[in-house]
């Protein structure tokens, strides 16, 4: 007899079993070889052939000892079946998991293309917004070390004043008293006529800088030098450093342009470099030039300011420290010293993008909800999968499946559907970004950019993804778990188990709940939209062309050349066929802001804690008001002869002014004068109706037009009214305008519409995005219905079947089914206009007025939830009333 | 149903059915159960000493089989296996599957031939 024991031992070689295990392992199994052995040798079998065939047991293609390792560390885990070579990789089983999840896609396309769909939805919209508020607020600034740059400014609490701008007395103190700033900075923008040899004139933005400001920043100049100290004196050179791309399109990137001359509003400057492309504030300036400021010039308020933070210093020290200092210039008791304003410390990029964070956060918020609908609706398609798919994962487990396995295939799965939904989200959400990115207003800093936001993309594709997999992998592992009789059996009764019904049921119930409280959202956003679109803007926009005239001091130094540039073109633009009025204003509406404080005779006087109000100061020239279609309410609008050198002083005040200083009374007669210096009064010879000057949803302030001669402003926009296409008249007026001067160009050019259009961009792009965020909602809530209803349906086919057969009519089943579904959608639409009275509130700032209990946008959103509800419901309930009892008897 | 997941399946887990099936009625030993196995499926269904006893110390370790050595008169001891209730259990589940999945073959192939 072979030594059976040795040739075991033999193989277990290399498993560190323990001794005694061994022993009874090779005891047992030594048994079996010798009874094998006897056995065929009792048959027959030559002793050779017999040792062969018997030692072969101990090979095979599953090797005693890989057999045994697995053994040994089964204890805890789940079994290696017989069969599953120690050979086969992890790869190996993938690529099979792969085939059959491609297979099981292939089979169920419905469900998986609504699986993809809904997940693509998620996450293009959800990437795209976030991928705008990322490039708004999340990426850094293109200077080195942005988070130690602040804005700098003044604010007069008293007048209700956030942002003053920055003195030049308060900009010089400050920068030498204090201890927590590296450096600062100040700057003002401004425009200027540029010249070049071609003679052709063009408007350029430019920007009066400190010289420090390109360092304070971080950067240097790409070409040349930046500007010295003694440049920046009163007084000092006229240099010039040109933007990148305006050095681009002037001399095409050469690089030899320090020295060059250019003329800017007819005045030589030398260049002495390029700016870096990276030097994008002062926002949109193309040239800088030094600020040149006199320390000593006081009371005029007109800087922004950046600093760079010393390390390790908060906000809220630097502020503590500048105030110090601003306050103790008081004590200096210095005359154009301002105790009323204080100054501003906060985070540069809150000063540039302040605007747009309410309406980011809100879509943000919209945003997430559209997610969680998804997830949800995800989880309750792919939890109607797992039941249905409860039997074929019984009998896999039946027939030996780990439950590991099953999870293994169950989760490549929802990968591979995750992927899919993902690629498909990605692209859709990149054609939203583009299409989003191509309806933002230029008035945002040309350092924002918007770049698709990976990280984001990625985010929602696992969120969406996981919530796949676990709703799927739920019912999936009761089946799969060790009682599985009882899981066949109870599939094979056709009832879905109670308590998974229940959360189906609330799945739907909460994403009826959200899409409701999206639509309301929606809605309201819209009633405030067209509310805001109805309002009056108390002049008349269509057919009106815009565009700013600046008459550089150099050719026309003054005012009466300056009246007498405007009138003379004035007279020729009237002379163009097709045009009906002309005429200039310093400011038109939705142009700006000038303001002014001013005493009125006779006037209310103030309440405590009442501050004379700002007044926007408009310089008009006559027959603007005409031109721009604005409303008479008593007196006479400004005259040609108002505009005389030694005319009487008048003024043409709007309601706002009246209202505020001469409640109930007639103002036309009465008399006001600037504050603060010995002006002379001037006589209020009309009351025209309020314009809404700061956009159509914002309140407006009170206001005055002065003639000409009395408030001289080199820089007009001008107003041009034509009954036809006004956009047409735009290369004429070119013409006239070159032909009176060749240096002059014309630039922003606008109609009031497009003006009036850019003042809305906010709220109109808001109220679409919401709205488009909604309709989603809404799309994905009703798949939602339908999948759950029509689940439920298919499950209850015997029971329906025999209920047709005892004699219940069409009628009844489709009364029953419509009845089980419509109430989710009666408790889910409850819940969600609940909760949006809660909600909505958030949206108040954006309302503009509208209730946000508005009872009708509630009954309208209750309407169309219960209207999609029932279509939703109908088609699975018809499928049931058509079901043919003996068929579904039969599908036992 | 992805037919060549059941079928991969089927090859891993039919020696564990087969084992409890076996278990049973009585305890008994290695050598009986692999002559039984082969016996009974008249030579189509046989397992080598290197697969079946990984498989009967599994299931062992999983508690669904419980070994005992046992010693009769005049015989060499002897390792004998017997069911334990979460076996019989996993058994009984095993075995619906088994039969689900035999008549879901079964239909398929009356089909055929139909």
């Amino acid at each position: 007899m072979p030594d059976w024991k040795a040739a075991i031992r033999e193989r277990l070689r290399g498993l560190d079993l323990d001794g005694g295990r061994e022993a009874e392992i090779v005891e047992e199994l030594a048994q079996h070889l010798g009874d094998r052995y006897a056995e065929m040798i009792a048959a027959g079998a030559s002793e050779d052939r017999a040792l062969r065939s018997v030692l072969d047991e101990l090979e095979g293609s599953y090797p005693l000892a890989e057999g045994l390792r697995s053994a040994g560390e089964a204890a805890a885990r789940e079994p290696r079946s017989l069969g599953a070579s120690g050979s086969e990789g992890i790869l190996g089983g993938l690529g099979h998991d792969l085939r059959v999840a491609s297979r099981v896609i292939r089979v169920n396309p419905a469900f998986s293309l609504a699986v993809v769909l809904m997940l693509a939805l998620g996450v293009a919209g959800t990437t795209a917004i976030f991928s705008v508020f990322d490039g708004l607020f999340l990426r850094p600034l293109p200077f080195p070390d942005p988070g130690r740059l602040v804005d700098l400014n003044e604010a007069a609490p008293k007048w209700n004043l956030t942002q003053v701008s920055v003195s030049n007395p308060d900009f010089t103190a400050w920068r030498n008293g204090n201890a927590s700033f590296d450096s600062m900075a100040f700057f003002s923008g401004g425009g200027a006529n540029l010249s070049d040899s071609s003679g052709v004139a063009r408007r350029i933005k430019t920007a009066e800088v400190t010289h420090d400001l390109l360092g304070m920043l971080g950067l240097k100049p790409v070409l040349g030098r930046d500007f010295l100290p003694e440049e920046d004196r009163p007084g000092g050179a006229k240099v010039v450093l040109l933007g990148y791309d305006l050095w681009r399109s002037l001399f095409h990137g050469e690089r030899n342009v320090a020295g060059r001359i250019v003329k800017l509003d007819e005045q030589p400057y030398t260049v002495i470099g390029v700016l870096p492309r990276e030097a994008v504030l002062p926002p949109d300036a193309e040239a800088w030039r030094p600020l040149a400021a006199d320390p000593n010039q006081g009371g005029s308020y007109y800087l922004d300011g950046i600093g760079r933070l010393k390390r390790g210093v908060s906000l809220a020290q630097a502020k503590a420290d500048l105030t110090r200092v601003h306050k103790g210039m008081i004590q200096g008791a210095k005359a154009y010293v301002n105790e009323f304003t204080f100054p501003t410390v906060i985070p540069l990029r809150d000063r540039y993008l302040g605007d747009f964070r309410t309406v980011t956060n809100i879509l943000l918020g919209a945003v997430g909800v559209v997610l969680l609908i998804a997830c949800v609706n995800i989880a309750g398609l792919t939890m109607v999968r797992g039941e249905a798919r409860s039997r074929e994962i019984a009998i896999r487990a039946a027939v030996g499946a780990s439950r590991a396995r099953i999870v293994r295939q169950l989760l490549t799965e929802s990968l591979v559907l995750a992927g899919l939904g993902g690629a498909l989200g990605v692209l859709l959400g990149k054609a939203c970004l583009a299409a989003m990115v191509s309806s933002i207003p230029d008035d945002v800093p040309q350092w924002v950019s918007f770049a698709w936001d990976w990280r984001f993309a990625l985010f929602s594709i696992v969120v969406t993804g996981a919530a796949a997999m676990l709703f799927g992998l739920a019912p999936a592992l009761q089946a799969a778990a060790a009682d599985a009789g009882s899981c066949l059996q109870e599939t094979s009764r056709s009832s879905p188990s109670r308590a998974r019904h229940r959360v189906l049921s609330g799945l739907v119930v909460f994403e009826i709940a959200l899409a409701s409280m999206l639509l309301v959202c929606s809605g309201l956003l819209f009633q405030a939209f067209r509310k805001v679109l109805n309002v009056d803007p108390g002049f008349r926009p269509d057919h009106v062309m815009t565009w700013r005239l600046d008459l550089p001091a150099a050719k026309y130094p003054k005012a009466e050349q300056q009246l007498g540039a405007y009138r003379d073109l004035v007279a020729r633009l009237r002379a163009l066929p097709g045009v009906s009025a002309v005429s200039a204003a310093s400011l038109v509406p939705l142009n700006g802001h000038v303001g002014n404080f001013f005493v009125a005779e006779g006037a209310r006087p103030l309440g405590r804690n009442e501050q004379n109000p700002v007044v926007l100061t408009t310089t008009a020239l006559a027959g603007y008001f005409e031109t721009m279609g604005m409303t008479l309410l008593k007196g006479r609008w400004i005259t040609e002869q108002d505009q005389e050198a030694h005319a009487p002083q008048v003024v043409v005040v709007n309601e706002s002014f009246a209202k505020r200083f001469w409640p109930g009374q007639d103002p036309v007669g009465k008399r006001i004068r600037f504050d603060g210096e010995k002006t002379p009064w001037m006589q209020v010879a009309g009351l025209a109706r309020d314009t809404k000057h700061y956009g159509l949803d914002t309140e407006m302030k009170p206001g005055v037009f002065l003639p000409f001669t009395t408030q001289p402003q080199p820089a007009l926009t001008m107003v041009l009214r034509s009954p036809g296409d006004v956009e047409r008249l735009v290369g004429p007026v070119r013409e006239t305008i070159r032909q009176m001067d060749p240096d002059l160009p014309m630039f922003e050019i606008r109609t009031m519409t497009e003006r009036l259009d850019r003042s809305l961009w906010t709220r109109r792009a808001s109220s679409w995005l919401f709205g488009a965020f909604a309709a989603v909602a809404i799309l994905l809530a009703v798949a939602g219905i339908y999948g759950v209803v029509s689940f439920a349906v298919s499950r209850r086919t015997r029971e329906i079947g025999i209920r047709i057969a005892l004699g219940a009519r069409p009628g009844d089943v489709v009364a029953q089914v419509l009845g089980s579904g419509m109430a989710l959608v009666a408790i889910g639409t409850t819940v969600g206009l609940a909760a949006s009275v809660a909600i909505a509130n958030v949206l108040k700032s954006m309302l503009f007025g509208v209730s946000a209990r508005d009872l009708a946008t509630y009954a309208a959103v209750a309407a169309l939830v219960a209207l999609v509800g029932a279509l939703a419901n109908s088609v699975p309930a018809r499928r049931a009333a058509a079901i043919d009892p003996i068929r579904a008897l039969r599908t036992e | 149903m992805p037919h060549d997941a059941v079928d991969r399946d089927l090859k891993k887990g039919s020696g564990e059915l087969l084992i409890l099936s076996l278990l049973e009625a009585r305890p008994r030993h290695g050598y009986e159960i692999s002559k039984l196995i082969e016996t009974r499926s008249e030579g189509a269904v046989s397992f080598r000493v290197a697969s079946l006893y990984p498989l009967l110390y599994r299931l062992e370790a999983r508690g669904l089989i419980q070994g005992r050595w046992v010693e009769k008169a005049g015989q060499r001891r002897r390792r004998y296996y017997r069911v334990t209730a979460a076996g019989k259990k996993v058994l009984a589940a095993r075995r619906a599957g088994w039969q689900a999945f035999v008549e879901a073959i079964q239909r398929i192939t009356e089909k055929e031939y139909a």
